[in-house]
C-alpha cells in the first residue's frame, strides 16, 4: 500500500495506545480509539483511490487532508469501516469553496459542519433519523460526526484557542450528523430533490449554529405551524442573510404534509414571514446599510422588511426525529452574512469522473 | 502496535516575505477591505496619515465580498501591480 504518513511503534498495550494519543494531542478531548494500521487499512479498502489522494486543502495553511489521513481519525473516532465514504463526501463538499470552511471553522460564531445524509445510505449504514436525532446513542451518527471534528482538528489545525476562536461554540462541535427520515416525510427524499440518480445517497454539509428547537403541540394547520417556525427563524439573535435548516418532526411534517403543502411551498411561506422590518433592526442595533443593499442586489426584499436568506430556497427542509412530539429544529447558519454557504455531494460515487 | 499518524501532510508550499520599501515617501497605497463594518473606516484613516506624514498616493479600495475567506488570487496580483504596498484591515 502507497502510504505516505508517519508511523507510531508503541507498546501492544490497548489502554496505554489510549494514553499515547492522549499525549500526542490527537483527541477532542474524550478517549479515542488508537489508529492501529490494521483498522485503518480496514478502513481504506471503502475507498477506491490510493491512500494518498487528497480530498480536501486548506486554502491558507496548504494543510492538506488526504483518504488515508481522514480514514485514522475516522478509526480513532470509532467508525466502522463503511462509514468512510459518507465522511469523504462530506470533506469534498467541505472543500468547495463557496463552503469556506477555514472561516466557519475558526470564526467567533462557533459553528460545526452539519451533515445530513439522504437515501439509502441512512438504512443501509444504521444512521438514525428518528428518536433522539440529534442525542447520543447512535454509533453511525455520533462517530462519523466525531471523525469530523477529529479530522478538524489533527489534519487542519483547527485548534479551540488558537485557530478556532469559537466565542462559546456548541455541542455539535463533538459530532453533529443525521439522517433524514424519509417513511415520514411528504416530500422527496433529499437526495431525489438535488437530482442524483436513483439509488444514490446524498451528504449534505451546512455550517451550523447552534441549535434552535421550535417547540408547537397546539398548531393544527400548516399556517400556524409555518409562523411558529417563521417566528424562531428571525428571532433578533438569529437572523440574518444567511441560509436555513429546518428539521421537521414527523408530527409536524403531517401537519403541513396532510394540507397538501410541497416542500417548495412551505419554503415560499417561511421565507415570506422570516422577516424583520428595518426600523426593529436599527433599534437592535444589527442593521447595516451597507450589508443589506448588498443583499438586495442579490434578491432580497425591499427597504422595509428584511427576510432570513435571500429567497425560499436558502431554506433547507428535512424531517427527523422520533415519532411523537410537536418538536422540531431550526438551525441557524454560521456568519452574518452569507459566509458559508451548504454543500452536498454523493456518497461513493463520482458522477463527474 | 503500529499506529497511524491522524495529522495528515501539508504541501510544499513555499512561502516568503517581500523585500522591505526603500522608503515610504511618495509610495502608493492600496487598500483591501474584508468587507465587515468600519473596515473602510479604519483602511481610509490608517491611509490618510501615509499620505499626510508621507506624501503617499492611494487607489481605489478593493473589495473581499467574504471577510472570512482568502482574497482571490486575481485581486492580489492586481493590486501588486498598481500599489507599493498593501494595508489590509478588518473592522467590526
Amino acid at each position: 500500500m502507497n502510504t505516505t504518513a508517519h508511523r507510531h511503534e508503541v507498546p501492544d498495550d490497548p489502554l496505554g495506545a489510549i494514553d499515547y494519543c492522549f499525549d500526542q494531542g490527537w483527541t477532542d478531548g474524550l478517549p479515542v480509539v488508537p489508529p492501529e494500521a490494521g483498522r485503518v487499512a480496514a478502513m481504506l479498502a471503502f475507498e477506491g483511490r490510493p491512500p494518498e489522494t487528497v480530498i480536501a486543502e486548506h486554502p491558507a495553511t496548504g494543510l492538506r487532508l488526504t483518504v488515508e489521513s481522514l480514514a485514522a481519525n475516522a478509526v480513532m473516532a470509532g467508525c466502522k469501516p463503511e462509514y468512510l465514504p459518507v465522511l469523504v463526501a462530506a470533506f469534498e463538499a467541505m472543500n468547495e469553496p463557496d463552503f469556506n470552511f477555514h472561516g466557519s471553522c475558526a470564526s467567533t460564531g462557533g459553528s460545526a459542519p452539519l451533515l445530513i445524509v439522504s437515501g439509502p445510505a441512512v438504512e443501509e449504514l444504521g444512521l438514525n433519523s428518528g428518536v433522539n436525532l440529534f442525542g447520543p446513542g447512535n454509533r453511525a451518527n455520533a462517530t462519523i460526526g466525531r471523525a469530523v471534528r477529529l479530522a478538524l482538528l489533527n489534519v487542519f489545525k483547527m485548534i479551540p484557542g488558537i485557530s478556532d476562536k469559537s466565542t462559546q461554540g456548541h455541542p455539535g462541535k463533538f459530532s453533529f450528523c443525521i439522517g433524514e427520515r424519509a417513511d415520514r416525510s411528504p416530500w422527496p427524499r433529499l437526495c431525489e430533490a438535488l437530482d442524483y440518480p436513483e439509488g444514490v445517497s446524498s451528504v449534505t454539509v451546512y455550517a451550523g449554529a447552534g441549535f434552535v428547537n421550535l417547540e408547537n403541540h397546539g398548531a393544527n394547520t400548516p399556517e400556524m405551524l409555518c409562523d411558529s417556525f417563521a417566528d424562531g427563524m428571525a428571532n433578533y439573535g438569529c437572523i440574518s442573510k444567511g441560509e436555513t435548516v429546518l428539521v421537521v418532526s414527523p408530527e409536524h411534517a403531517k401537519i403541513i404534509g396532510d394540507a397538501g403543502w410541497s416542500r417548495e411551498q412551505t419554503q415560499a411561506y417561511l421565507f415570506e414571514r422570516a422577516r424583520r422590518t428595518v426600523g426593529q433592526l436599527q433599534a437592535i442595533g444589527k442593521y447595516h446599510q451597507r450589508e443589506h443593499e448588498r443583499g438586495q442586489k442579490l434578491g432580497a426584499d425591499d427597504a422595509e422588511h428584511i427576510h432570513r436568506g435571500l429567497t425560499p430556497d436558502d431554506i433547507l427542509i428535512v424531517v427527523g426525529g422520533g415519532d411523537a412530539g410537536g418538536h422540531s429544529a431550526f438551525i441557524p447558519s454560521w456568519s452574518r452574512t452569507r459566509g458559508s454557504l451548504r454543500q452536498s455531494k454523493p456518497i461513493g460515487v463520482c458522477l463527474d469522473c | 502496535m503500529q499506529l497511524i499518524d491522524p495529522t495528515g501532510t501539508s504541501s510544499e508550499r513555499r512561502l516568503a516575505r517581500a523585500a522591505p520599501l526603500d522608503k515610504l515617501d511618495g509610495a502608493v497605497i492600496g487598500l483591501l477591505n474584508n468587507n465587515k463594518v468600519n473596515a473602510d473606516v479604519l483602511l481610509r484613516e490608517t491611509a490618510a496619515l501615509f499620505e499626510a506624514r508621507h506624501g503617499c498616493s492611494v487607489i481605489e479600495m478593493r473589495h473581499k465580498m467574504n471577510a472570512s475567506a482568502p482574497a482571490p488570487s486575481d485581486k492580489i496580483e492586481d493590486l501588486a501591480a498598481h500599489a507599493d504596498f498593501l494595508i489590509t484591515a478588518m473592522g467590526d
